[in-house]
């Protein structure tokens, strides 16, 4: 269960975006997930679901885009709204 | 303003990130590979099963290596201080990692283990990963080469059942081989199901009971010992030397 954890740290990234941009919320979050990464998309999108519960991320879909044949696990893009 | 759906609202804005999740773990990571590379100490990530023999590989190597070599262990696990305790039994010197109700270890983890244990003065520091076959295999610890134990009684299919732990492996140490004679299981088929999910596929068949196996353990070890020192010498910057 090792996805609690990652998304523990990619909320990190998403505050350092957000502080960056100025941002007050988050409309969307885009992540790629290799197929050798060792994580389970279904496990992670649980994962985030607990976490963005009353955060800037609340009312922000996940949208898990799955690499064939890589270990990589990448937060690609993020959809920030700005005031 | 947004382009990414096409609703042009102009108070949402794209950002490309593009940074790996565990970016940070990584960073940590780096930090001890060059503590390591800085002290010329090997450092094994030694991973497996619950069960699968990690810690009676420590004590055979430290019976193996321990008179000619420091060995030094950091040994995760959810609760207890019992895998440190019987190394240092074995005369090698250790400190628990607990980490609750964490499934492995990480980078922070280890350097914080770091500080507990006298490591600068050791030829090898085995991070005994806590007993999981999915997690651990994820997260850089700064380590030089990532070690597997598989017990033959864990069954055949394993490595095609956890690819992604064997997939990482730099080294599957098939242990309990004097367990063979009880089981109807098939080292070939171990061999051959490794060699389908390791890029590199290297394994040694050992036995910590009876010894066979852990010459050929010490001959790779110090290995992996001569390629740290080459890597030392060339002072370049900190990198696994496998």
């Amino acid at each position: 269960m090792h996805e609690y954890s990652l998304v523990q740290a990619m909320f990190d990234q998403i505050g350092d975006a957000m502080r960056t941009h100025g941002a007050v919320s988050v409309r969307r979050v885009r992540v790629r997930i290799g197929t050798l990464a060792g994580v389970e998309p279904a496990l992670f999108q649980t994962a985030y679901d607990v976490f963005r519960v009353r955060t800037a991320c609340e009312s922000a879909p996940l949208d898990l885009v799955a690499v064939a044949a890589s270990d990589e696990l990448v937060l690609d893009q993020l959809e920030l709204e700005v005031p | 303003m947004c382009v990414a759906c096409g609703c042009g609202d102009p108070n949402i804005v794209s950002v490309d990130v593009h940074e790996r999740i565990l970016a940070g773990n990584d960073r940590v990571a780096r930090h001890n590979r060059e503590h390591f590379h800085d002290h010329n100490v090997v450092a094994v990530n030694l991973m497996g099963s619950p069960g699968a023999g990690k810690t009676a590989i420590l004590e055979a190597t430290a019976r193996a290596l321990g008179r000619k070599s420091h060995l030094g262990v950091l040994a995760g696990d959810l609760a207890t201080d019992n895998d440190a305790n019987r190394v240092r039994a074995a005369g090698i010197i250790a400190e628990s990692i607990t980490t609750g109700s964490a499934c492995h270890l990480d980078a922070d983890m280890v350097h914080k283990g770091l500080h507990r244990l006298p490591w600068r003065t050791l030829d090898y520091l085995f991070i005994e990963n806590v007993g999981n076959l999915v997690c651990p295999a994820i997260y850089d610890l700064g380590q030089d080469a990532n070690v597997v134990a598989l017990s033959v009684t864990e069954g055949e299919d394993k490595p095609l059942k956890y690819p992604t732990m064997f997939h990482k492996a730099d080294l599957v140490l098939v242990t309990k081989t004097d367990l063979l004679r009880h089981l109807d299981v098939s080292l070939d088929r171990i061999v051959e199901n490794l060699s389908i999910v390791m890029p590199r596929p290297a394994m040694l068949a050992i036995s910590a009971t009876t010894g066979a196996g852990i010459d050929q353990w010490v001959r790779w070890l110090e290995g992996i010992g001569r390629l740290r020192s080459a890597a030392c010498a060339a002072s370049g910057h900190a990198g696994a030397v496998l």
